[in-house]
């Protein structure tokens, strides 16, 4: 009566994920909220969480343009501090309406992927689906392998995109080194950081540059998450894979009655 | 007779296999047993031998970093500055989130009684290997599992 399909169409159908050898991608069970949560503090953060590369980076790219362009994170902060004169006066009115409904279907569209990618995960796992675990190319070397979670979070806290490196998710860190040296640059936040541990605090004030400097506490708290979650989530992918290797190659029922054969007469 | 040996889910497991059936021990003749690991009571960080499924780092990370974006913007009307206030809102986030997240599991975890909370020092066990050989063979498969980060080894003899 079972009528399976093959593995071979399984996996294709139902796949858990996909080993490149530049990413490993793959679909896990994710809090939708957690997604649309990081698309709100940095439009496309949401969907490269998801490994929805080309929407995140369109979308990174677009909130760079709009928000620089019409003075957005300036009017953040003037309106946090109380500013509201200020803030109205800073937003480029030319740009401002660009930016609500992009940002809003940022979030709503990662909190939708979300929960879409929560259900093919469910599916691929009850299909018993799996991948190859290792993938060498022409120019890079990717494999499942077990590795400290707290490691690639560190090395978040040192320089974002490093710790998607230690975790082997290129697209990822390429981004993330790039938005940190463009934002850091940009909004003298390592002038500032020198000042301050100087103890010269309004000279820190003054050499930062606002716009710039909001974008990166986005930035920093996303690296820092984002592979801590993936290291997490690649460590069980792993075992996983491993098991099924296990119970496919090393589970001869012939084995099991020569152990209980042994066992008895040891009684 | 048989000799077992427990491994973590880890390369060095593969290693162990291949080595055993090159040096001629027929694949029919080992067994692995894959362990359910017991529930435990969840810990805040995950490590490489275990994970909960229960990110506790959710709520820090968001909460963090909104955190940092206030301590920025604050930080430039502020006496210490956008820097220092930025990391202590970083800080301060991170620690809220933890902390809430840990109240509301705790008051969750209450609605459901009967739940195993007992807790495994160190690696817990995830395989099992178990090897049947002649006996003169058995010390050199012990050593084979014992130079794959085996974490404890056994026979049965029979």
């Amino acid at each position: 009566m079972e009528t399976k399909q093959p593995e071979s169409i399984r996996n294709k159908r139902r796949p858990i994920g996909v080993l490149s050898s530049i990413t490993v991608n793959f679909f896990h069970l994710r809090n939708p909220w957690v997604s649309a949560c990081w698309s709100a503090f940095f439009p496309g953060f949401g969907f490269i969480i998801m490994g929805s590369y080309v929407k995140g980076f369109l979308l990174v790219g677009w909130e760079f343009l709009i928000n620089s362009q019409a003075h957005i994170n300036l009017a953040i902060m003037y309106s946090f501090q109380g500013k509201f004169d200020l803030a109205r006066e800073v937003l480029d009115v030319r740009w401002t309406l660009l930016y609500l409904a992009v940002w809003s279907f940022g979030i709503w569209g990662s909190y939708a992927l979300t929960i879409d990618i929560n259900k093919l995960a469910i599916l691929g796992n009850r299909e018993d689906s799996t991948m190859v675990p290792v993938s060498i190319g022409a120019l890079d070397i990717s494999f499942l392998d077990k590795r400290q979670p707290w490691v690639a979070g560190i090395l978040s806290v040192f320089s974002p995109g490093l710790g998607h490196l230690y975790t082997h998710r290129i697209p990822t860190s390429f981004v993330l080194l790039v938005l940190t040296i463009g934002t850091v640059y940009f909004s003298h936040i390592l002038q500032g950081i020198q000042y301050s541990a100087m103890g010269d605090f309004s000279l820190a004030k003054a050499v930062i540059d606002p716009q710039w400097l909001l974008f990166i506490p986005s930035i920093y708290g996303f690296a820092i998450y984002d592979c801590y979650v993936n290291t997490v989530e690649y460590n069980k992918l792993f075992e996983q894979e491993q098991a099924r290797f296990l119970r496919d190659n090393y589970q001869n029922p012939r084995f099991r009655s020569r152990l209980i054969v042994t066992a008895n007469q040891e009684d | 007779m048989f000799v077992a040996g427990s491994f973590e889910y880890n390369l060095h497991l593969e290693l162990a296999i291949s080595e055993l059936e090159k040096k001629g021990i027929p694949r029919d003749n080992i067994a692995a047993v894959l362990m359910d690991s017991r529930v435990e009571e969840r810990k805040i960080l995950d490590t490489i031998h275990r994970a909960d499924g229960i990110s506790s780092f959710d709520a820090a990370a968001l909460i963090g970093t909104f955190g940092l974006l206030l301590g920025a913007i604050y930080g430039f009307l502020l006496n210490w500055g956008l820097v220092v206030w930025g990391l202590i809102g970083l800080l301060g986030g991170a620690v809220l989130g933890l902390l809430g997240d840990i109240f509301i599991t705790r008051i969750f975890n209450k609605k459901r009684p009967g739940k195993a909370t007992g807790t495994v020092k160190g690696a817990a066990p995830q395989v099992v290997l178990i090897v049947e050989c002649h006996d003169d063979r058995a010390a050199a498969i012990k050593d084979i599992l014992w130079d794959n980060l085996a974490l404890g080894v056994g026979t049965l003899p029979g």
